[in-house]
């Protein structure tokens, strides 16, 4: 679905934010990019919808070279939100908002009328059809952002820092929402330090630094592996901090939820009271 | 010695028919470090406004019942007044930063005090070697990164040496690595200087072993107030959208089958502890 | 915007960029009188080497050529004007002379934006503030001066934010007529203002803890000193443009 090949970027400014980025992401996936602030990941998410274009290497976005097609026409395909929701909001009413896009990409009347009500209602902002976007809360903020990219069908979702300034609760809905995107089969990438966050998602995680990607595999393996994060200042999940201050003991390191640390702390205490019995 | 003392508290913004904060009554001892949860939009803000004057003197609205810090009517002192003993950090670190210098950002509240320039340099010294960002000295503001610049607010208002301070949300805009830190800087105040400190946060897995209180608002309300052990193990508060420690619904599971965790264990510390404590006490 | 560029602060370690501002700015000042003063070729090429020297010292060159190229339409621009004016008023007899007195004109110009280009960018901002508090500017007109320029690339960030997340909702920004592209401004510009209310309510907010306002007698961290360089420095330039004030009063 989208493919990085020897991607290099530098700003304008000289920066280099990319450096040699290879990866591929394929349909249905569900993606985690994780780094340090400044690590890359937002110059990654500007690439999917070609709002910046590879300085050397080629980025390919079901199948197609980003550096022949518009900004809109790839949006079509990858839809991207960003952190800060309130960027997009300029029109009365929310209802208004998701139409907006629509129209803008060329659906036609009665479409765009049906695509405002599915998106409003799977993000769980019907009620707010009439009102202000500027009203609505924080994390309804974030969701009718969700709602205004939905609304047109990407079979990519792509999301910069969604946590950010968010509490748990609407992190909670924000979890489920993206399973759920991921379950009807899109593409979901979101870029984040939210280690807990990622912990709960378990996705496939992505891991850069200095605009290099420097690990690729499951959460599992990934948030799990002390010496890999630090390199990268980013900090363990809490669960797996716990268990590998127990490795001593015979604990399995390598769990980041919390059901599977009960169940496997509950199964190793018995086997070593059990040993001592025999 | 009390420090703040509220009693019931309501208060509507103007423009607003739904009260922010109603009905709050709260003591805090001097030296005390209350950790404040709620979800968003729970009134959290609202009441760190009030105990700074923010309201009823910049924020207009409808106010009843009393709240005296520091020995004094909130109500009845201007702001500046009640800043020099009531310092407050607020969420976004850019919007609080004035200056096109570190040293001068520290030293602004003090130089709009009239202060003395000797004692300015002394209360920016101190402010920036407390913090630890004395290498930031002569940079700009502007090309730090964000959790650079929220310590150097939280210097700013140290500088200030205020009796009580309050951080609404000063960890949410940053990376888990810089709140850390800024956590930890917090955590120092309040042991090296004995200043009470009110922090209102969702990441709980960063202060839960370091506070004294941990005080739960819902919809404007306190609904649950005491030591950080009690609020985490009574009930499961993710319906609130209070987060709880991983660690905590750990030991929960865990006790579930086993009974190993007599203590609520609030850090993988102590976590660690618990599961060796266990161990040893099976072996005697 | 090249010319801009000439007038932003890059911090440096030189001689001149230790020069007290009030100097510096007198230095500019005195430059600007003779600039005025003089029409005479020689003088006006003088006065340029002289700046190029002092940019030279304070090792600013390239940007200080930077707001010269910058300046160069405006120049033109200002070069057209008096040529069309001189023709039609008929002010000046040959050809010649007409285009000899818009070249000067045109120059005049250029060295005018020059001489205060060396003085933005040997100045911090900072210094600036300084100099308006010392002349007894209030303050508060003194503090509007520094959040402009320390604001200024924060909002320039945002407006690309919010370019990005509009783009990628299929608003194509530089497509269609002036009066489409007019129209697609206001996806930016709500925004924009809306984030800029909330951010002033912020900044203010922090300024009421920061004790904003609370005496008149402010005081201030730094403080500007005249040292003998300063001194120095202001000998030698107001000797020199009195000997020019001389030579032109009795000598020409």
């Amino acid at each position: 679905m989208i493919k990085f090949d020897s991607v290099t970027y530098v700003y304008p400014t000289g920066a280099r934010a990319l450096s040699d980025v290879s990866v591929e992401v394929g349909k249905g996936e569900l993606v985690a990019l994780m780094g340090e602030n400044g690590a890359g990941k937002t110059t990654f998410i500007k690439h999917l919808n070609g709002l910046l274009k590879p300085t050397s290497g080629r980025v390919y976005v079901d199948g197609k070279d980003t550096r022949t097609l518009s900004v809109a026409q790839l949006s079509r395909i990858v839809g991207v939100v960003f952190q800060n929701a309130e960027d997009m909001f300029f029109l009365p009413t929310v209802e208004e908002e998701v139409a907006f896009s629509l129209r803008n990409l060329g659906f036609s009347e009665d479409v765009v009328q049906k695509r405002i009500d599915w998106a409003l209602k799977f993000m769980e902002l019907e009620v707010y059809k009439k009102r202000s976007p500027f009203l609505l809360s924080g994390g309804e903020k974030k969701r009718l952002a969700l709602a205004i990219i939905l609304a047109w069908n990407p079979q990519v979702i792509a999301m910069d820092e969604p946590t950010v300034g968010q509490d748990s609760m609407q992190k909670e809905k924000l979890k489920e929402m993206i399973k759920q995107l991921s379950l009807q089969g899109r593409t979901v990438i979101i870029s984040t330090h939210d280690v807990e966050f990622v912990a709960e998602l378990r996705p496939r995680v992505i891991l850069m630094s200095r605009g290099k990607i420097v690990a690729d595999g499951d959460a599992d393996t990934i948030l799990t592996d002390g010496e890999l994060l630090r390199s990268c200042s980013i900090l363990m999940p809490q669960v797996a901090a716990t268990m590998s201050r127990l490795t001593d003991l015979g604990f399995n390191a390598k769990v980041i939820s919390v059901e599977e640390a009960v169940r496997s702390i509950v199964k190793r205490l018995m086997e070593i009271e059990h040993t001592r019995r025999a | 010695m009390e420090i703040v003392r509220v009693e019931g508290l309501t208060f509507t913004y103007s423009g607003s028919e739904v009260p922010a904060v109603k009905d709050i009554n709260l003591t805090m001892k001097e030296g005390e470090f209350v950790l404040l949860l709620g979800p968003s939009g729970c009134g959290k803000s609202t009441l760190c406004r009030c105990l700074n004057g923010l309201i009823p003197h910049f924020y207009a609205g409808k106010m009843d019942g009393k709240v005296v810090v520091a020995g004094m009517d909130v109500t009845k002192t201007p702001t500046y007044v009640l800043s020099q003993h009531v310092g407050m950090v607020f969420q976004i670190p850019e919007n609080q930063l004035f200056s096109l210098t570190v040293e001068n950002d520290v030293a602004f509240a003090l130089e709009n005090l009239g202060i003395p320039r000797d004692e300015i340099k002394r209360r920016v010294d101190f402010a920036l070697r407390a913090v630890g960002i004395e290498e930031l000295r002569g940079r700009s503001p502007f090309e730090l990164s964000g959790g650079q610049q929220q310590k150097v607010a939280i210097a700013s208002i140290l500088a200030l040496m205020p009796k009580l301070m309050l951080f609404d949300e000063p960890t949410s805009s940053l990376d888990p690595v810089s709140a850390k830190s800024v956590v930890d800087i917090i955590s120092s105040i309040r042991k090296e200087f004995g200043t009470s400190i009110i922090v209102a946060e969702h990441r709980v897995e960063l202060l839960a072993d370091k506070v004294d209180r941990v005080i739960v608002m819902q919809e404007g309300s306190i609904i649950k107030d005491g030591k950080p052990k009690e609020v985490f193990v009574s009930e499961e508060f993710t319906p609130y959208g209070v987060p709880v420690p991983k660690v905590v619904s750990m030991a929960k599971g865990v006790n579930r089958h086993l009974r190993v965790f007599n203590d609520m264990p609030l850090s993988p510390e102590e976590f660690e502890q618990g599961i060796r404590g266990f161990l040893y006490d099976k072996v005697r | 915007m090249s010319i801009l560029e000439g007038l932003k602060f890059y911090a440096g370690d030189t001689a001149i960029h230790k020069l007290d501002p009030r100097v510096k700015f007198l230095v500019s000042m005195l430059m600007l009188l003779m600039v005025v003063m003089y029409t005479e070729a020689w003088i006006l090429v003088t006065l340029m080497v002289v700046q190029a020297a002092m940019a030279y010292a304070a090792k600013v060159v390239r940007r200080w050529l930077k707001t010269i190229k910058g300046s160069i339409p405006l120049a033109v621009l200002v070069f057209g004007l008096n040529a069309i004016f001189f023709i039609t008023t008929g002010t000046h007899a040959t050809l010649q002379e007409v285009l000899y007195h818009s070249a000067t004109l045109a120059y005049r110009l250029v060295l005018f934006l020059s001489s205060f280009s060396i003085f933005f960018l040997t100045t911090t901002p900072e210094e600036i503030g300084l100099t308006l508090t010392s002349w007894r500017i209030p303050y508060p007109y003194t503090f509007a001066f520094i959040s402009a320029i320390r604001f200024t690339p924060i909002i320039a960030q945002e407006l690309r934010d919010i370019m990005d997340a509009q783009r990628s909702r299929g608003i194509e920004l530089d497509k269609g007529g002036p009066l489409q592209r007019a129209k697609k401004l206001v996806p930016i510009l709500v925004p924009l203002l809306a984030n800029a209310l909330r951010r002033a309510y912020e900044l203010a907010e922090a300024m009421e803890v920061k004790c904003f306002g609370a005496t008149k007698n402010r005081t201030s961290l730094r403080e500007l000193k005249m040292r003998s360089r300063d001194y120095a420095a202001l000998l030698v330039s107001l000797t020199l443009f009195s000997l020019a004030m001389y030579s032109r009063l009795f000598l020409l």
